[in-house]
Parts: C-alpha cells; sequence; structure tokens
C-alpha cells in the first residue's frame, strides 16, 4: 500500500465512532419532526427566528439555555398509538438519548415523552408533548451550573420584593 | 507494519460501532410481561426513568444554600437510579392478585427483605416495601402500591434510608414517595409502640 494513503485512511477510522457519536445531535430534532408530519400527514408550525430566540436565551441565562429547537403542531388529528410514536422518536433522535419519562393514555389523545442526553457538562433535553389536538415538541440544551445560578438571581430578586 | 496498523484502526472502529448501537435494558427488575401486560390493560401509563447521569444533573439544582437541601443533594448523588411505573385503569379489577404475587415474588431473593406490608381489606388497598442490603447496609427499596383502580412501582438503587423518602418528594413525579414514607413510619412506630407494650 502507498504510503500516503495510510493517513487519510487512519482518520477515517478514527472518525467514524465520533461522527456517529454527534449524530444524535443537531439533526435529531429536524429528524423527529419531519417523521411525525409523514406518518400522521401533519404540518409544523416552527416558530421563526427561533436561531436569535436561542442566541437571546444564551445570553439572558449565561449560558445556561442554548441550542431551543420547538415546533408545533396544530389542529393534531387522531389518536396516536403511544408505543409507535416512542418507537419513532427513539429512532430518529439516535443513541445516546435515554427516555426520562413517559405518559401515555389509552385513548391515545395525550402522551409526553422527555428523553435526555449528556453533553458534557450540559444536558440535552427533547420533549414531546400531544395534548388532545395540539402537539409541540422542544429540544434545549442546559448547562444547570448556569441555569441554577440565573434561577438564583431571579429568586433573590422575588425574596427581596417579598420582604418590602 | 503500516498495513497491520491501519488493520487494527479499522478493527477498532468497526467495534466501536455495534458498542454505540446497543441499547441499555431497563434496570427495573421486573418480571418478563409483567410490565407490558399492565400496560396494555391501564388506561394511562407513566414511567419515570432517571438513571445516574440523569440524577446528578437533577442534583445540580439544588444549590445546597440550606441544609435540607444540601441533604437532599447528597442523598440523590448517592443514588444509582430511581425507576417508576404507575398503572391507572378505568374500573377495579383490571389487574389481579396474580400479577401483584408475581411482582412480590420476583424480590423474594435474600438480597431483598419485606419490611412493610400493608392490606386493608375493606378499601382494597395494599402497600409492600422492600429493602435491598449488601453486607448490611440498604443498597436499594423497592415499594409496590395497589389501589382498586391504580397500580404503583417504584424502585430506589443505592443507599436510601426510609427516613429520606420524603426527600426524593420534590422530584418531578415521586411526590407519593412522601405519603409512603409516612405510612412506613407510622407502621414502624405502631410496631415499636406494641413491642414496648408487650
Amino acid at each position: 500500500m502507498r504510503p500516503w494513503l495510510w493517513i487519510p485512511l487512519c482518520l477515517v477510522a478514527l472518525l467514524i465512532p465520533v461522527v456517529v457519536l454527534a449524530g444524535g445531535g443537531e439533526g435529531a430534532f429536524d429528524g423527529v419532526v419531519r417523521a411525525i408530519e409523514t406518518r400522521y400527514h401533519a404540518q409544523a408550525t416552527r416558530i421563526p427566528f427561533m436561531g436569535l430566540a436561542s442566541v437571546v436565551a444564551y445570553n439572558a441565562t449565561h449560558g445556561g439555555v442554548d441550542d431551543v429547537h420547538v415546533a408545533e403542531f396544530e389542529h393534531f388529528s387522531g389518536p396516536v398509538d403511544g408505543d409507535e410514536l416512542n418507537r419513532m422518536v427513539q429512532e430518529k433522535l439516535g443513541q445516546g438519548w435515554e427516555r426520562m419519562i413517559r405518559e401515555t393514555s389509552r385513548k391515545g389523545y395525550e402522551q409526553t415523552l422527555i428523553f435526555s442526553h449528556p453533553e458534557g457538562r450540559r444536558m440535552g433535553l427533547f420533549v414531546l408533548d400531544l395534548d388532545g389536538r395540539e402537539l409541540d415538541v422542544v429540544q434545549v440544551s442546559v448547562d444547570p451550573d448556569h441555569l441554577n445560578e440565573s434561577i438564583g438571581r431571579y429568586q433573590h430578586h422575588r425574596d427581596s420584593d417579598e420582604s418590602d | 507494519m503500516k498495513d497491520r496498523l491501519i488493520i487494527l484502526l479499522m478493527g477498532v472502529a468497526a467495534l466501536a460501532l455495534p458498542a454505540l448501537a446497543q441499547t441499555t435494558p431497563s434496570p427495573l427488575m421486573l418480571p418478563p410481561n409483567v410490565e407490558k401486560e399492565l400496560a396494555a390493560r391501564a388506561s394511562n401509563v407513566t414511567e419515570v426513568t432517571l438513571g445516574k447521569n440523569m440524577l446528578g444533573f437533577a442534583a445540580k439544582f439544588m444549590n445546597g444554600k440550606d441544609q435540607d437541601e444540601a441533604a437532599t443533594r447528597q442523598l440523590i448523588e448517592g443514588l444509582d437510579g430511581i425507576y417508576v411505573r404507575d398503572y391507572e385503569f378505568d374500573k377495579p379489577g383490571q389487574y389481579s392478585m396474580v400479577d401483584l404475587d408475581k411482582l412480590r415474588q420476583y424480590f423474594q431473593t435474600p438480597e431483598w427483605t419485606p419490611i412493610v406490608h400493608e392490606t386493608e381489606r375493606k378499601s382494597g388497598e395494599s402497600t409492600d416495601v422492600m429493602m435491598k442490603t449488601v453486607n448490611g447496609e440498604s443498597r436499594g427499596m423497592f415499594i409496590l402500591s395497589a389501589e382498586p383502580k391504580e397500580l404503583s412501582i417504584v424502585l430506589i438503587l443505592g443507599p436510601i434510608r426510609m427516613d429520606e423518602l420524603s426527600k426524593l418528594g420534590g422530584l418531578g413525579g415521586l411526590g407519593a414517595l412522601g405519603n409512603v414514607a409516612n405510612v412506613t413510619h407510622g407502621k414502624d412506630k405502631d410496631k415499636a409502640k406494641k413491642g414496648g407494650e408487650q
């Protein structure tokens, strides 16, 4: 084998696991939304300027909240098979995402799924909530330390307001 | 030499793929199919799965400024997992005593010791609490609470004492643990009282 060939080959070999791990991140949210649109013949309303809102949230919480994605399905019709929805979401989110909470009604009009994904110091959270005819999908990345600081700051303001 | 290195690297990458594709098995040690059967009959099912990572994450939200919060944070950080299954039924009789016995029997191993078994014949409610002990130390708790139209199963893995249950009530969906702690605490008191009278 030619000597120059083994360098890119080694790089590819080393990059495969990294790419597989990262695959659960950016495209996961869109993948789930698209799958829901296809399976249930519904159209998601994506919130405009969400990228900007995400930056604002990041600054407002001093890095506590980042990477905010929101999609809303209004007039969602028909009951949902909880097992099927759960399987679909799990598959689209990919490896690394663990289901934390699942609430499902047999009649299929109420479904809640919350998944988490450790991202170093941060935690990715994915929430899907179907309530009657409205289905909301949210994904967010949270840094508990920074978020806690921000919450503490507001609590401090509230406490001082109450004492006045 | 170079060829061997390439083969080795490719091998590592090939091995990493199936390892990444593996799914984590459910640590809630319930008899096979019981979960599925109960879920199929229930009108509402709630599943809470909090592994060590998630508990560590939840603990970070407790800043530990007051003593209670610091103690709860320490407790949560020490736990290996909290698993809850709650089944709500449309009418009584959707699960049988056989189902309950299956669940109880599953924890009848030397590691698990039943510490509370309470049955109210009138209301048809029952509560079972079992404690996992390893080398004399508490390493987990299993709680089975049955009402005619609701069945709750809670498994807590890690060092926990009965009097600490109510501290977990602050975590979402685990508020009922405080009630279990009160019931069992009351029973312990009763037992202690009876023992003292004898």
